[in-house]
């Protein structure tokens, strides 16, 4: 039997049967012990937990029997994030998942066929969180609707949850690579090739956008205490019943990236056998009956053989985003071959720093202003780039790099400008944004004695198409490129999020 | 080959051609006349302050410096990979022989204070525990090797700080960054290269042991630090695989011939 994942927002009405299925397996996950493997809470923790964090929630209790070591150490903190594993970990996860809830859908007396939908936020009139999720009643009017979570804050913290469109984008389908460089430049479509990385320090492209964003503008955080909503937060994001679905979703971009013929998963040895090749923690999901399944990125690659399929894979690549470049920069045509693969340009070997901040930049407030010092050298490389565009097809790609970003709120979204006149309203200005990035796993990527050694997480946003409008106003010809940063939320101090560097690397041969 | 793999291969073939060459000078003078004291401490079969004397007249310190300089390269060198690419991937084209230089001055200026540190440390051992020095060094550094500060130590050198990008400011950050990294990994390794100074013979196997093992420790994720029970054994398990891995389809392609 194929399964078939739906669009959530497409079933038909509120509480359609598979909403209403789900519900109530994941009520029957919820209502099982911690340390069964098959619960709610276990499944939780494999994504990640912070035992303090938890307890503060209320999701860990004094009476929970936490599993020994063994078993944990296989199992909880396994997520893989800032990683070429982050596509094929989480579908591993998501399908472990749904086989759980389905079991439990039929032992309730629900239909074999029960898949779990997906979150398409980028349909028209499918941003706001679906409303089941939103009441804490089920249809009767009953109040302890296992899909409501209260630590959901949404985008301005004032309860409303839903995903502001204009912050989100597929610009990473566009992305001809499924992975890139670590250093600066595109980290491709899939993320930079890593060990096992319960925490890398680079996302991903889908990973940065959309999956970071929604995350955070979900979760939100606690107006009063701070704490984070559970989707803003990898220790706590698998706790919400709407984690499922916004990875089925983002799982189902995976399948429409691969749309594309020219778009392929990685053939490296290193990807297909998984980190346990070389040595590392394996990728392993408690099954029924204490099976176990340890699988790699090469045994998921395929949904077929998986026995699932998404109902739509639309939006279908806009493959032009090249031509629409070159020809922006003067070409009457697009030079042939222009429109392959997609992206802002093929990939290219060379990545190399064209400038960078003088100084770390403290993200405090509404509205941060901070300029990057431009390499006169470098700089006219670009230009050069850019001005032969109309004869050799390959503009470098540029990118903004925000390096060593720290801090103690997941919740964190910025909105980042690059190129804005003075005292210019930044929402009148979308041609500057240079994009949108959300801290989802900053907390964890700044501890010191943790796993990163404090070193933060590194975003990286693709602003080709504003150097090119900045280059053809002749305003890229300065010493100085002003960049604002507009967080969504006006940030506090005690947020401690800072940038250690602000960089401008470009791409190309 | 994915963009990753090229960019490292870009420094780990002159940081491996250099670790070579230093190994081949370092057996070469193990052939010679004269062992540098810090390579084998035991002159004869039992240390005494006078068989120190005679050793260090031997083995002056441009000599002592040379040899120690040559284990660092060849033990150490391949353990620079993650930084020299982050160096490398923060700094200007045109500045990125200076930062590598940089680095590696503040990095090796660290262990080359720790050398007589630890030669210090060595012969306090063999002259306070003579012929238990070498199971005493043991169990220091099976202690050291459990403990938290070890842990620490080794999550430090997973630390990639922000770096200047222009004029002193970046010279200065990549010195500092240099220097850090060898405080982490003076403090992750000592006890090893404390009991390879130990060794009585065959000390060149010893280096090589320590030195892959420090290799293999680094490619661990960084985990929290805490008391263990015994010293971590996932480098084992990490050469394991790496050993299945490259040359399971070699023996395969080979026993298919």
């Amino acid at each position: 039997m194929t399964f078939v994942r739906r669009n959530v927002w497409q079933l038909g009405g509120d509480w359609s049967d598979p909403v209403l299925w789900y519900a109530r397996g994941v009520a029957a996950l919820k209502s099982r012990p911690l340390d069964d493997a098959t619960s709610w809470r276990f499944y939780g923790a494999i994504h990640g937990i912070d035992p303090g964090l938890w307890r503060r929630l209320g999701y860990l209790l004094p009476s929970d029997r936490i599993p020994g070591a063994p078993v944990t150490s296989r199992f909880w903190q396994q997520c893989q994030h800032g990683s070429w594993y982050f596509l094929p970990w989480h579908r591993g996860y998501v399908l472990s998942f749904e086989a759980l809830v389905r079991d439990a859908v039929m032992k309730a007396g629900g239909p074999e066929d029960w898949a779990l939908p997906y979150w398409n936020y980028f349909k028209p009139n499918e941003s706001a969180l679906p409303p089941a999720f939103a009441s804490p009643n089920w249809p009767d009017g009953q109040g302890d609707n296992p899909l409501f979570v209260a630590q959901r804050y949404g985008p301005y913290n004032d309860g409303n949850v839903h995903v502001p469109v204009a912050m989100i984008n597929l610009n990473a389908l566009g992305d001809p690579d499924f992975t890139g460089s670590g250093n600066g430049g595109s980290p491709g479509f899939g993320g930079i090739d890593t060990g096992f990385a319960h925490s890398g320090a680079v996302h991903g492209g889908v990973e940065a956008q959309p999956h970071d964003l929604v995350h955070g503008l979900v979760g939100g955080e606690d107006p009063a205490t701070q704490l984070p909503g559970l989707m803003s937060d990898p220790d706590t994001a698998g706790l919400d019943p709407i984690f499922w679905l916004h990875h089925c979703n983002i799982d189902r971009l995976w399948e429409v990236w691969r749309q594309d013929r020219t778009h392929a998963d990685p053939t490296d040895s290193r990807w297909i056998k998984g980190p346990a090749s070389i040595g590392q923690r394996a990728f392993s999901m408690p099954l029924l009956g204490g099976k176990v399944w340890d699988y790699v990125p090469g045994d998921v690659r395929d949904i077929a053989k998986l026995g699932y399929r998404y109902d739509d894979l639309s939006p279908t690549i806009a493959s032009t985003v090249l031509a629409q470049r070159v020809q922006r920069l003067g070409a009457d045509v697009a030079p042939a071959g222009a429109t392959q693969g997609g992206a802002s340009v093929a990939s290219d070997k060379d990545v190399e720093l064209v400038g960078a901040s003088t100084a770390p930049v403290p993200i405090v407030g509404s509205d941060i202003h901070t300029s990057v010092k431009l390499d006169a050298g470098v700089r006219s490389k670009v230009q050069s780039s850019l001005s032969a565009a109309p004869r050799v097809a390959k503009p470098d790609r540029v990118f903004l790099d925000l390096e060593n970003v720290r801090g103690l709120s997941d919740a964190t979204a910025l909105q980042v400008y690059v190129g804005l006149p003075d005292g210019a309203d930044p929402a009148a200005h979308p041609d500057r944004l240079a994009g949108s990035i959300a801290l989802f796993g900053v907390r964890k990527a700044s501890a010191t004695g943790g796993e990163h050694a404090g070193s933060g997480l590194t975003f990286v946003l693709d602003i080709s198409q504003v150097v090119d409008t900045l280059h053809l106003g002749h305003d890229l010809d300065v010493d100085q490129l002003g960049v604002r940063i507009v967080p969504v939320r006006p940030v506090p101090e005690n947020a401690g999020i800072s940038i250690g560097r602000i960089s401008i690397v470009r791409q190309g041969g | 080959m994915t963009p990753s793999e090229r960019e490292r291969l870009r420094i780990r073939v002159p940081l491996l051609g250099t670790s070579a060459a230093a190994w081949i000078m370092l057996i070469l003078w193990a052939e010679g006349p004269t062992v540098p004291v810090v390579c084998s401490p035991s002159i004869g079969s039992f240390p005494t302050l006078d068989a120190f004397g005679f050793a260090l007249a031997l083995n002056p310190p441009d000599a002592l410096l040379t040899a120690w300089a040559l284990m660092l390269a060849a033990m150490m060198g391949p353990t620079l990979l993650p930084p020299l690419r982050h160096v490398r991937g923060r700094t200007f084209s045109r500045r990125r022989l200076r930062a590598t230089l940089a680095f590696v001055g503040g990095y090796a200026t660290v262990w080359l204070v720790a050398g007589p540190a630890l030669a210090a440390m060595t012969l306090a051992l063999l002259l306070g525990a003579r012929d238990a020095a070498l199971p005493a060094g043991v169990a220091l550094a099976w202690a050291w090797q459990s403990s938290p500060a070890k842990r620490r130590c080794l999550n430090g050198c997973h630390a990639m700080p922000h770096l200047a990008a222009f004029g002193t400011a970046a010279d200065l950050d990549v010195l500092r960054f240099g220097l850090r990294q060898g405080g982490w990994c003076v403090g992750s390794c000592w006890a090893l290269m404390l009991v390879c100074l130990l060794v009585p013979g065959g000390h060149i196997a010893a280096m090589a042991v320590v030195a892959i093992w420090a290799f293999l420790e680094r490619l661990e994720r960084p985990a929290t630090p805490r008391w263990r029970p015994c010293p971590s054994v996932r480098p084992a398990l990490i050469a394991a695989a790496l050993a299945r891995s490259h040359l399971g389809p070699l023996l395969r392609a080979s026993s298919a011939k």
